[in-house]
């Protein structure tokens, strides 16, 4: 009995941690009407960055007019004045994932599924620019929830263009979904 | 032993036939193949339905890397790269967008049979004057594994396939 009472404690610090971990998601942001850099920890740079694997996660940064990736030594850069739109939108993604999320899959009693219905919300951030000999680009990142807004109004700072206003993309955002009938 | 000799008629017969069968096929084969030695990929379109630009972008991006890797063309150019004007023998790739159902990875995980995300893609190849070599629809799924733009990914993989087959 006492056994079964540590395991249920264990396993509830367990989903606790879990869930405060995904909260306290790490973001070095600083003011974009400052001008100065602003920079995403984090960040998941999922597909279109030259020269970088997809699905890796660095430091999405804006500042001196341009967007900088960073992932360990290797550096992306993007001038914002090539980026032709910013868009941004909200998706989840499970909060134990990778390698080890697929492997739990395997795991017996259906354990796996079961953390699968931990989820965390994300950000999606996308951009579309321009090389120099004008071949179109995109690129997709992921950052932790709440900052994306803010990354495009960093981007926006930097010269970069957008068919779509951050207040309106907030706006749209805002807004609660429609009950359906 | 009229049979067996009745048999081994039709056996031979029927080598026959399957032989020239398949060489028939491979030739047809050989003579549908295109020559192209330049692909410019152009972004994709979505006139019919409202594709989120994440899975739009992701399309793009893998359908270029996915037809480099093919190593079956010298260039593989962007939407819009001024190079490819200039480019001998090139195919242009148009992919629309006609379908697209985007399911939910947690309901895949859990229940296995439900929440598969699915993007349909009418692509087309021409030639730079406009004139259709190659239109095929395509379907790109994720019905267990992977996030929701691992659709995107079958589907990069399965055009790329078919610029293969199609081109040389």
């Amino acid at each position: 009995m006492k056994m079964l009472r540590v395991y249920t404690i264990t396993f509830a610090a367990a989903v606790i941690s879990m869930g405060a971990g995904s909260l306290a998601a790490p973001c070095l942001a600083q003011d974009a009407n400052t001008g100065n850099a602003m920079s995403f920890a984090g960040t998941k740079h999922v597909i279109g960055l030259q020269g970088l694997k997809h699905d890796v996660k660095g430091t999405l940064s804006a500042g001196d007019g341009s967007l900088v990736f960073t992932k360990g030594k290797k550096k992306v850069v993007v001038p914002a004045a090539s980026i032709q739109e910013v868009m941004t939108g909200k998706d989840t993604q499970r909060t134990i994932g990778g390698t080890v999320g697929t492997l739990s899959m395997f795991a017996p009693y259906g354990s796996g599924r079961f953390l699968s219905l931990f989820r965390s919300k994300i950000d999606t951030l996308s951009i579309e620019y321009l090389d120099p000999s004008g071949g179109l680009h995109g690129a997709v990142f992921t950052l932790p929830a709440g900052n994306a807004l803010g990354a495009k109004k960093a981007l926006l700072s930097q010269g970069a263009r957008t068919s779509f206003p951050v207040e309106a993309e907030a706006a749209a955002q805002a807004k609660p979904k429609e009950k359906k009938q | 032993m009229k049979s067996i000799g009745y048999l081994s008629a039709l056996l031979a017969l029927a080598l026959v036939f399957l032989f020239t069968g398949s060489t028939a096929t491979a030739q047809d084969k050989a003579h549908t193949k295109t020559p192209a030695s330049a692909i410019q990929i152009l972004m994709i379109q979505s006139d019919e339905v409202k594709l989120p630009i994440e899975f739009q972008l992701a399309l793009y991006e893998n359908l270029i890397d996915q037809v480099q890797k093919t190593n079956k063309f010298q260039h593989v150019y962007r939407d819009g790269d001024t190079a490819a004007a200039n480019a001998a023998g090139l195919v242009i790739l148009h992919s629309n967008v006609y379908g697209f159902r985007k399911g939910s990875e947690g309901k895949r995980q859990v229940t296995t049979v439900a929440g598969a995300t699915q993007i349909k893609v009418h692509c087309l190849f021409t030639d730079q004057a406009g004139k259709s070599e190659l239109a095929q629809d395509v379907t790109g799924n994720v019905r267990f594994l992977g996030g929701n733009l691992r659709a995107t990914f079958d589907f990069a993989k399965k055009v790329a396939q078919i610029a293969v087959t199609n081109f040389q």
